[in-house]
């Protein structure tokens, strides 16, 4: 009962991860770009909503209706100003310049925070929980599941059936086989960056109501987002949802065995796929 | 009328006996240290080499082999959680304990390799980044090497500081003649007009005869090597280890500050790279948070306005390179 447990308690923590995960997977299936600082925008939203929180009677859902639009913005930003700069074959522009601005936004938190750890007020559906049987489930984590699974159906209905979808797959399938066709990259990049990021905007939200966030949690973020996207497959959405239950199970059921293990674990499961799988369990036989 | 050309090929330029002249001197100066500098300078110095060897490794794996690495603290940790082990639980000489850690790195970096490879680029780094972490929270759940708390280097006090100090500028100066040294024998051999060839196009390398898979192999575990010596004399000066500390991301973050800074692809720009950063550390590191904000900044600034940093635009005021690893040919008529 109690790996059942584990198991469960995994699954929803999975959910936070797989909105994490989502928007990786999506800037990395577009432009072959991975943003260093994914965790970092997502822990500064975490703390520009605390902060909110703290002057304006927003509600939860007052929040999210605020904090996406500003997680919206900033993605563009980010791609306006330095993603497009550094586009291209070579991986080693992209790297360099967004691991520049996480440390940069890592020391910026930390200058206007403090390294204190903070986190939303608690309300009610943080602290609701019910029962299915033997197991206690709270509120809060199967509603972020719920969203998760809905942002991951709906990213995948986006990109099989509407027009954005169908030039985002062309450009990421060839960039100037694309364009020549009419599709216009830079605008695809955009409205990618854009949708991840919004994502990551209502990720923020619901860690600082889970759990709380400091300035540095953002590295750690990242390195779960990037395991759950590989355990998954590269290049599907649906893989990044479950790359990231299988790394929310394996690190619930390390935390089971012994409390100094669970990140541990979903390191070692996420090698251990990379050894056996690496094109991910979700991934098509090619 | 045949005119008969003579041909040789040219290496060394005026630049690059003075920049040799100059590393000789250094060198000397530097194992000299013990009799004519303090220990507070000597400590210094000790930090710029390993600073110096770490960015030079750095610049070998992403500058020319294409392999981005955020995971080199991994190496750098192992090397010295084996100095440690082997110097303070088995009683090993901890100055011949330095020179066998560096099998810690090299066994480390060929599972490493081998599971990553399979990583597209950017994916590549991140993934050496998870094995750091695996190292390191594996390392702090290890209660042999005394789990979360770190090691201390008791043995070291059986040594007179002098004779200390003696140690440690010879290892530094061995350090930096295998990192640096080696580097430029590398670049200047077959091998090196090969990692050459793969810095400026891989595919086009590859084409050539270029083996861009064992090479890249072979620079890996060289890299890891070189990061993980440098590592060990950083902890035994220091004297102690905690895993948070030895595979600490930041050592990552300051190969690349200091590479990029200094300028990718380049022998000198490593050099030069570390010495902005060494004195900038001194001069501003007091000021913490903001101080690495400007850090972030100026690492994103160089990498979308200024890719071959300091070293990059001193090349543009004119061609004096101090480690020159092309060949030029000279043709003197004799009729």
């Amino acid at each position: 009962m109690q790996w059942l447990d584990a198991i469960v308690q995994g699954v929803l923590l999975g959910g936070m991860y797989a909105q994490y995960a989502l928007g990786m997977a999506l800037m990395f299936g577009v432009m072959r770009i991975v943003n260093i600082a994914h965790g970092d925008v997502m822990i500064l939203l975490s703390l520009i909503a605390v902060s909110l929180a703290g002057v304006l009677p927003l509600g939860n859902v007052g929040l999210v209706l605020v904090i996406v639009p500003i997680a919206v913005g900033l993605g563009w930003l980010l791609q306006k100003f330095i993603l497009n700069r550094v586009v291209g074959a070579d991986p080693l522009p992209s790297l360099i310049a967004t691991f520049g601005l996480s440390i940069a936004l890592q020391n910026l938190m930390l200058e206007i925070w403090s390294a204190d750890t903070r986190s939303l007020p608690n309300s009610d559906i943080a602290s609701a929980s019910f029962q299915i049987g033997p197991i206690y489930l709270g509120l809060l984590p199967v509603i972020v599941l719920l969203c998760a699974f809905c942002l991951t159906g709906g990213l995948d209905a986006v990109l099989r059936y509407t027009r954005f979808g169908r030039g985002l797959r062309a450009a990421a399938a060839d960039t100037e086989a694309a364009a020549m066709t009419g599709v216009d990259p830079k605008r695809i990049y955009a409205t990618a960056t854009a949708i991840a990021v919004g994502i990551l905007g209502l990720a923020a939200i619901f860690a600082a109501l889970r759990a709380t966030v400091s300035p540095s949690d953002g590295s750690a973020q990242l390195i779960y987002a990037f395991e759950a996207v590989i355990i998954g497959g590269m290049g599907s959405v649906w893989g990044a949802f479950i790359g990231s239950m299988v790394l929310g199970v394996a690190q619930a059921v390390g935390l089971r065995i012994d409390p100094g293990l669970g990140i541990l674990f979903g390191h070692l499961v996420f090698l251990l796929v990379l050894a056996t799988r690496p094109e991910g369990i979700m991934a098509r036989k090619k | 009328m045949t005119t008969i050309h003579h041909t040789r090929v040219q290496r060394a330029t005026l630049s690059s006996r003075i920049a040799m002249s100059i590393g000789i001197v250094a060198l000397v100066a530097l194992v000299a240290m013990p009799w004519w500098a303090t220990s507070g300078n000597i400590r210094w110095a000790i930090e710029l080499c390993c600073y110096i060897a770490i960015a030079q490794m750095w610049n070998l794996l992403a500058g020319y082999a294409g392999l981005v690495s955020v995971g080199q603290q991994a190496f750098i940790g192992v090397a010295g959680y084996m100095l440690f082990v082997l110097a303070q639980n088995f009683g090993v000489n901890p100055f011949v304990a330095v020179i066998l850690s560096m099998i810690a790195p090299a066994v480390l970096a060929v599972p490493t390799y081998f599971l990553l490879r399979r990583l597209d680029g950017p994916y590549f780094a991140i993934g050496t980044w998870v094995v750091a972490e695996a190292v390191r929270l594996a390392t702090s759940n290890i209660d042999y090497v005394n789990a979360g708390a770190g090691m201390t280097l008791r043995v070291m006090t059986q040594y007179s500081q002098h004779e200390r100090e003696v140690a440690f500028v010879i290892l530094c100066a061995i350090l930096l003649l295998v990192t640096i040294g080696g580097s430029y024998w590398l670049l200047r051999s077959r091998h090196g007009l090969a990692l050459t060839a793969m810095r400026d196009n891989p595919v086009a390398a590859a084409s050539q005869g270029v083996n861009v898979g064992k090479l890249r192999f072979y620079i890996f575990v060289a890299a890891a090597v070189g990061t993980g010596f440098a590592g060990a004399i950083y902890y035994m000066a220091q004297l102690r280890i905690t895993p948070s500390a030895g595979f600490d991301p930041f050592w990552a973050s300051m190969a690349i500050f200091i590479v990029m800074v200094g300028g990718i692809g380049s022998i000198e720009g490593a050099i030069i790279g570390a010495l902005i950063y060494f004195f900038a550390d001194r001069l501003f590191g007091e000021f913490g948070s903001a101080y690495l904000i400007v850090l972030g900044l100026l690492t994103l600034i160089i990498a979308l306005y200024a890719r071959g940093g300091v070293w990059g635009l001193l090349q543009k005021l004119g061609d004096h390179p101090w480690f020159p690893v092309r060949r030029k040919l000279i043709v003197e008529d004799i009729s």
